[in-house]
Order: structure tokens, then sequence, then C-alpha cells
């Protein structure tokens, strides 16, 4: 009986905490589908009294979301990509050949990260623009490629680490070439890592603000959350209703991702944190 | 067989990611266009923006406008980026009391010489003071004018027997603060009213104490030896002390509200929780017009008249930077921009005052219908208010002024603390601005 009565506590206690945590999205789908003179008569219902479908019309052809959510997959994508494909080989380096210099290499690329946006943006500006950078999705890649770096190396060299290196001697002492080993021993042990890794790259260019803002120029080149910051205006006011539904679309493909992969996610972030 | 498999994926990923380069690559194209950064935002006003772009630019095939919508909160950002890079928009629109900043660190183009006489002159004179710096230099050509009203429930005020001022007897504060009392009802005398009798948006209160300020007598600046600084004076207390008795001794203003930005109070007017919008900006008429049930009957009050009825004048302008390589086809296209029929569907779309005095004369500005003609008539007591073209306000109305006067109005802190941490605060921010 005491059992039970704990047992369903925990539930009752579990679900509780799951409405808190989903309440601001609920609460933001509910806004995406209230007229404006709803949201405006200030009465706090979460079920819409008059569903509207008008602010997703708003956001999909009024202001055209497809196109800056386009941008934002394709820099999210090549983001991604161009994150995996250098962390690989990078962060197997590092734990396996061992120089006086990794930890050199490793403290480098951490103060990397102390450094804020805006001190380096002009800089950058320059430097992207001189290679005819700027107003380009590849720049902007690039760009978030190198600002994503350093975190998805410190979280590949934990899932390297976490793989033992007898799998590895195991393998050489079998006759395997080191290319078969890398291929066939360790990339099938680094998939969560590399899931992870790319996951944590792409939302992170899904997200991004700033270097957007600032690096690209033309309207036909802006990513998604330029495009939703357009939404707002002057002394805090905003067009709630399309802000939300736009919010709500924005949501939708990391959520997807996120939750197909969450498990590896998770598990990228923790390993090689403990010493076994 | 597995590694046939790989070198395949990856073969084919590097296709992929070629052909999406490509795809990066063939968008880098911008063209010999007026490149122009507007902040319009609001369905209506997005519209008019862009239609006063494609007409332009049918008009001018050979030099058009490319229209990129910024926002206001990233603005700023923006615009200091490209001007450091030098990578900058031919025309962007901001307000007059940013701008002044940008002007005296060169960044923008002097549009004296840039604008026709014909435009000059049909522009008010508030305006213009709110953009011309004391050796005559125009940054930017205003083209509509912010100023604050207060808005009140005409149902309420027929409840309770008031009568709005008129032109000839405005109310001073005691009045308003009268009338704000007559119309709070708390039937159950618990302290915790059903309904205010106003509310005021003091989130970003900076702007709006000053402004209602002027015609106070509170001035919150002074002039000495050629250089402003904050001094805050007996008037000063006196003016943000009746506002705080209205507050927490009247209770007659929204507690609530004060917490807020003027937007976040318009919902608990629209729906009577409120019976007055004191210090908010015209374009909330819009917002009413658009969202508040038919039943609500609103207007717009006749500024209060303490000392005079006057405000700081402030101005959204459209500027362009000094190191735009189109500055004469950027000039000739903000004239048509602004021309006399386009002026007027701008202000009518932000539900703002035009600038051209030729507008602001006609019938379209001078009706009483939403309080037009209340609107215009403020215009003409509009003044530079001393801070306005003052270096390095913006930073202090966000980093000193925005929290100093909450934490005055929560409470936090008394009179002479507040003035003392004012005006220390203040002078280092204005230091770092001193040439």
């Amino acid at each position: 009986m005491k059992n039970l009565f704990f047992g369903a506590s925990k539930n009752i206690l579990l679900i509780l905490y799951l409405l808190f945590l989903a309440f601001p999205l609920l609460w933001v789908l509910s806004l995406s589908f209230k007229s404006s003179m709803e949201i405006y008569s200030g009465i706090p219902n979460l079920i819409p009294l008059a569903p509207t479908t008008q602010n997703y019309y708003s956001v999909f052809f009024d202001q055209n979301i497809l196109k800056s959510m386009s941008n934002s997959f394709i820099v999210g994508i090549i983001s991604s990509i161009g994150v995996v494909l250098i962390s690989i080989p990078a962060s197997y380096s590092l734990v396996r050949y061992k120089t006086y210099l990794n930890k050199g290499i490793l403290g480098w690329i951490l103060v990397s990260q102390i450094f804020p946006v805006i001190l380096i943006m002009v800089p950058l500006y320059m430097i992207l623009r001189n290679l005819g950078l700027t107003d380009s999705l590849y720049g902007l890649s690039i760009v978030y490629i190198v600002w994503t770096l350093p975190f998805v190396l410190w979280m590949m060299q934990g899932y390297v680490k976490a793989i033992p290196i007898e799998l590895e001697e195991a393998a050489l002492i079998d006759g395997a070439s080191r290319r078969q080993v890398i291929f066939k021993v360790i990339m099938p042990l680094l998939l969560p890592g590399i899931a992870a890794s790319a996951l944590f790259a792409f939302i992170t260019a899904w997200n991004e603000f700033f270097f957007a803002l600032v690096l690209m120029k033309s309207q036909d080149l802006i990513t998604l959350p330029v495009d939703l910051a357009r939404f707002t205006g002057m002394e805090g006011q905003a067009r709630t209703g399309p802000l939300a539904a736009a919010s709500i679309i924005a949501t939708i493909p990391s959520l997807i991702i996120f939750s197909i992969i969450q498990k590896w996610f998770t598990s990228g972030l923790v390993s090689g944190a403990v010493k076994e | 067989m597995k590694s046939k498999k790989i070198f395949c994926f990856v073969k084919r990923l590097l296709i992929f990611l070629l052909s999406v380069f490509a795809y990066g690559c063939a968008e880098n194209e911008r063209g010999d266009k007026i490149v122009f950064v507007s902040l319009a935002w609001q369905e209506q006003s997005l519209a008019t923006h862009k239609s006063i772009v494609a007409e332009w630019n049918e008009l001018h095939a050979d030099k058009p406008v490319e229209y990129v919508q910024s926002n206001w909160n990233s603005i700023h950002d923006y615009l200091i980026t490209s001007f450091e890079t030098g990578d900058v928009p031919d025309v962007f629109h901001y307000e007059s009391s940013i701008i002044v900043d940008f002007a005296l660190r060169g960044n923008l183009a002097n549009m004296d010489t840039l604008l026709s006489d014909e435009f000059k002159r049909d522009i008010h004179e508030s305006a213009w003071k709110s953009v011309k710096s004391a050796d005559g230099s125009i940054s930017g050509a205003p083209f509509l004018l912010e100023s604050m009203v207060v808005i009140y429930n005409q149902n309420h005020f027929r409840e309770r027997g008031i009568v709005p001022p008129t032109f000839e007897e405005p109310w001073d504060w005691n009045k308003l603060r009268e009338i704000a009392k007559a119309l709070t009802i708390d039937s159950n005398k618990d302290g915790w009213p059903e309904r205010y009798g106003a509310s005021i948006g003091l989130r970003s209160s900076a702007n709006i104490l000053l402004n209602l300020g002027i015609g106070y007598g509170s001035d919150f600046f002074e002039n000495k030896n050629n250089e402003r600084g904050v001094v805050i004076d007996s008037v000063d207390i006196q003016y943000l002390n009746m506002i705080k008795e209205i507050i927490f001794e009247d209770k007659s203003i929204s507690p609530t509200s004060v917490t807020q930005s003027g937007p976040g109070t318009i919902p608990s007017f629209i729906n009577g929780k409120n019976s007055m919008l004191i210090g908010i900006g015209t374009w909330a008429r819009q917002q009413l017009v658009e969202n508040a049930p038919q039943e609500l009957e609103w207007g717009v009050l006749v500024p209060i008249k303490e000392k005079n009825q006057n405000q700081a004048a402030n101005s959204q302008t459209l500027s362009i930077p000094a190191k735009s390589k189109n500055k004469k086809d950027a000039a000739k296209f903000i004239e048509f921009f602004l021309s006399k029929e386009n002026m007027a569907k701008l202000a009518k779309s932000d539900w703002m005052s035009p600038t051209r005095i030729s507008l602001l004369q006609s019938d379209q500005f001078q009706t009483p219908q939403y309080g037009w003609a209340i609107c215009t008539y403020i215009v003409d007591k509009l003044i530079v208010g001393k801070w306005l073209t003052l270096p390095g306000y913006a930073e202090w109305k966000s980093r000193v002024a925005n929290p100093l006067f909450q934490e005055y109005f929560s409470n936090r802190m008394s009179s002479k603390e507040f003035k003392l941490r004012m005006e220390e605060e203040s002078k280092y921010v204005f230091s770092r601005y001193k040439r």
C-alpha cells in the first residue's frame, strides 16, 4: 500500500513537472491559434475561444518564412556535416596520439570560447568580406563550423576516450590496417557521438542570431532567427499571433531531430566525464 | 564491401556539399542598388513601405531599391557593425534620439545639401530640431513624429459623469489625479481595486518620465559651463513623488502596469480593468482600432498642462551613411519615399503624426476621429529635450536611467539616494562620450 502511494505520488509529481516544462510551448501553441483581438482581450485561456489559422497564413504567405527556414536548414546541415567531418579525426588524434602539445591545444580551443561575439565581429567580417564570403550562406556556415567546433571537439573527445584502446589493438593484431580500424571499429562505436555532435551543431546554427544578423545583408538570405525578430516592434510591441505561429514552426525541426536522437545526445554530453 | 559503401557515402556527401556551397555563393550578388533598411513591422505599415518601394522600382528600373526589413531590437548592433566594416546600407530607418550619436561619430552624411529646399521648407520645425546639430548639419530626414497621449475609456467617463478637458481648458496633474481616483472602483475596500483609474507602463521608464516631466517643469538635465549633465532638483523629486503617490497612496494607478511596457498595459484597458492609459504613444490607437471590441468607445485627452503642454520631439528618420556610395540617389529616393502623398500613407499606417506642414494642416490629420486633431495639436508643442542631442543618451537611458527609475518606483530607495546615484552614475556614462 505504501509503495503504491509513493509510486502514484511520484508519477503525479512527474506529470506536474512535465506540464510545468511543456507549459510555455503549449501557451505559444495556443497563442498561435488565437486572433489578435482575443490575445489583446487579456483573458488567459489555454484553449482559443475562436481558433483561427490566420497567423499561420500570415507567416507563410505574407512573411514567406519558408525562405528563411530553408536558409537556416541549409546552413544547419552544412555546419553539422562540416563540424562532424573535422571533429572526428581531430578528436581521435588528440586522444590517441599523445604529444606535449595536446594539453596546450585543448586549452587553446577552450580559450577561443572566452571571447564575446561582439569582440570578434568586426575583424571576422573584414576577413570574410575579403574572401567574398559575407552575405553568403557558405560564409555563414563556415562561421558556424568554427564557432561550434571547440565544444563539439571536447564532446567527441569523451566518446573517443570511452572506446577502449584494447579494441583497436586487438583489431591491429588481427591484421586490420589503420584505415580499417578507424572505419570498421571506431566509427560504428562513435555513431552516437557523431549524431549528438551533428545535432548540437545543427541546433546551434538553427538558433544563432547575431552572426546571421550582421553577415547576411540580403533579404533573400536571412535565416530564421533574424526573420522571427521581424515580428517585434518598438517599445516591446510584437505581432504576437504571427510570432507565436512562426515560433511553433521554427521549433518543429529541432523538436523532431531532438526526439529521435536525444538518448545519444545526453549520453554524448556525459561520456568521459566519469573515470572508470 | 563496407568500406566501399562508406567511400560512396563520402563521395555523395561531398557532391551534396559542393552543390549547396555553390547555391550559397550564387546568391552573393547585390548589384547596383539602393539598399534601404526599414524598421516597419506592423502589417499595415509593412505593406505601405513595400508598395512605395515597388512604385519607385517601377519608375526607376536603372536604380532599384532593395528593401531590407530589419527590426527595432537589433538595428543598433546591425548599424554599428555596418559603420565599422564600411559595408553600409544606402538608406536606413531609425529615430532621432539615437542617430545623433552616429552623426557625432561621423557615421552619417550631412543631408543638408542632399535634400531639396521644397522638402526642407515643408518639414515642421520641431522635427528639424530633433535631427539638426549645432553646426546646422542634418543627420536624417524626419518623417514621423512620436508623441505621448492619454487615452481614455469614454464609457467609464460617461458612467462617472466626467467631461473630458478641452483645448481651452486642459487638465493639470491634480485634476488628472482627482479623475483617476474617481474612476477607481474598490467595492469591497480591500485595497485591491477591481478597476483602476489609470495605468502607466514604466518598464522602460526613462522615455516616458522625461517626456511627461517637461510639462510639469521637471527637466532632469542642466547646462553647466557649456556641459550638459543630470541634475536632480526639488521639482524633479516632487514630480516623481507625485506619480508615486498616485500609485501607492491613491492606489488609482495599477501597480502592475508600472512593471509593464506601454503595449503591455493595453489589454487591461481593453478589458476595462483600467480607464486611462497615461503616457502611451500615439501608435497605441492602432492596437485599439484593431483589437478592441466595438462596444469599447475610447478617445484621446487633450494633453495635461501643469506649466505647459510641451513634450520632447523624437522623430523617426531616414538617414544616409557617410560611407554610402549612392548618396545622391539615396536622397532622391528619400524625397520620393517621403512625398506628401506617401508620407500621409506612412503616417496613417503607423498611427503617428507626419512631419510635413502641408499634411499637418490637411483635413485627414485635423479630424477629431481617433484623436488625430489632438495628435496634430501636440506637434506644435514639441520641443528639443535637453537630452535629445546629448552623446551617450542611448546608453544612459538603458544603463542608468531605466534601472534607477525602476528601483525608485518600487520603493527601494529614498529620494536622497536616488538623486545621488542618478547624478553620479550619469556623470560616469556621459564622461566617456566627451571629446
